[in-house]
């Protein structure tokens, strides 16, 4: 009978570690800027990322077109529509110590657009840009903090 | 000269308990060789301790001293002020259920729980060097550029829908 009781705790104890890692939740952060050379206006809601869209862009006006903080589960992934026809599908695919692994989709009209898998570390930003819209490109930022 | 069992039986008893002197030994074993009834009364009283001594054997051996004796010294011990790790180690020398080595399963239980937990735990969970970002990049339908900067912190992956976009980095 103590053996029974053993094995039912020793079988407790497993099972707490794989659901204190499946309900890890990343906060993560995403935003769409449309960039331009029409005027020379920076959204002051991208102040904290102008210095890196300066430095690696030649654009000279960034808009942001949307802004979605949400907290990623994972292989619960979250889908925002970044601009008219186009959805950025964003999933935490994988949780380490000092990065969170996501899987981002570019989706327009059912296809794949991006498929891309990246490691981000606390500080990080993946900037995806490159679909056209109006008068300029849209650039999508995506950072986790953690 | 002969001496009368009444004048030899105390004597008889020191001599059973190994208590008489040699003067006194000489004289009880002159008589018992003289004396039946004193020979037979000296059987009786080595009969009658192998009939006390052996329950008592068996009732000794099933008494378990080291234990009385660890509990004596474990109330002993906690007349003085511990450390926890004398306390510890008295604990672990007196509980009943670790003298039936329960603690080796529950030993080995917790080793092998702590080895699985940290495989699951750091399973995926390496320390990178902040180095690739980027783990693949697929697109059906256009050309894609990677470009990774170190400071700032900064990956961008770019989409070449046409022609003309191919002069918008730097």
């Amino acid at each position: 009978m103590k053996r029974v009781g053993f094995l039912l705790a020793a079988f407790f104890i497993f099972s707490l570690f794989p659901i204190s890692t499946a309900s890890a939740q990343v906060p993560v952060r995403m935003r769409v800027i449309q960039a331009s050379n029409v005027g020379h206006n920076i959204d002051p809601s991208l102040k904290d990322v102008h210095h890196e869209l300066g430095s690696l862009f030649s654009f000279t006006s960034y808009r942001l077109l949307r802004e979605e903080n949400v907290s990623l589960s994972q292989n619960h992934p979250v889908t925002i529509t970044a601009h008219p026809g186009r959805f950025l599908e964003v999933n935490l695919v994988g949780l380490q110590r000092d990065a969170a692994k996501l899987r981002i989709r570019v989706i327009r009209e059912g296809k794949d657009i991006l498929d891309t898998q990246v490691r981000l570390s606390p500080g990080r930003t993946v900037l995806i840009g490159g679909p056209r819209h109006g008068e300029g490109v849209v650039i999508y930022a995506v950072s986790a903090r953690f | 000269m002969k001496n009368s069992c009444s004048s030899v039986a105390t004597l008889l008893e020191k001599y059973f308990d190994q208590e008489v002197t040699d003067e006194e030994r000489s004289l009880a074993e002159g008589h018992l060789q003289d004396c039946p009834a004193c020979r037979d009364a000296l059987e009786s009283m080595e009969e009658l301790r192998t009939l006390v001594r052996v329950p008592v054997e068996k009732a000794v051996q099933k008494e378990d001293f080291p234990w009385v004796w660890q509990k004596i010294e474990k109330e002993i011990r906690l007349q003085k002020k511990q450390t926890w790790w004398q306390s510890l180690r008295s604990w672990l020398d007196v509980t009943p259920l670790l003298k039936r080595k329960v603690w080796i399963p529950a030993v080995a239980a917790a080793v092998v729980s702590l080895f699985i937990s940290t495989q699951i735990i750091f399973k995926e969970t390496p320390s990178y060097p902040d180095g690739s970002v980027v783990e693949y990049v697929e697109s059906q339908s256009d050309n894609v550029m990677v470009y990774q900067l170190e400071e700032p912190k900064v990956t961008v992956i770019w989409l070449f829908e046409g022609p003309e976009e191919e002069g918008t980095t730097t």
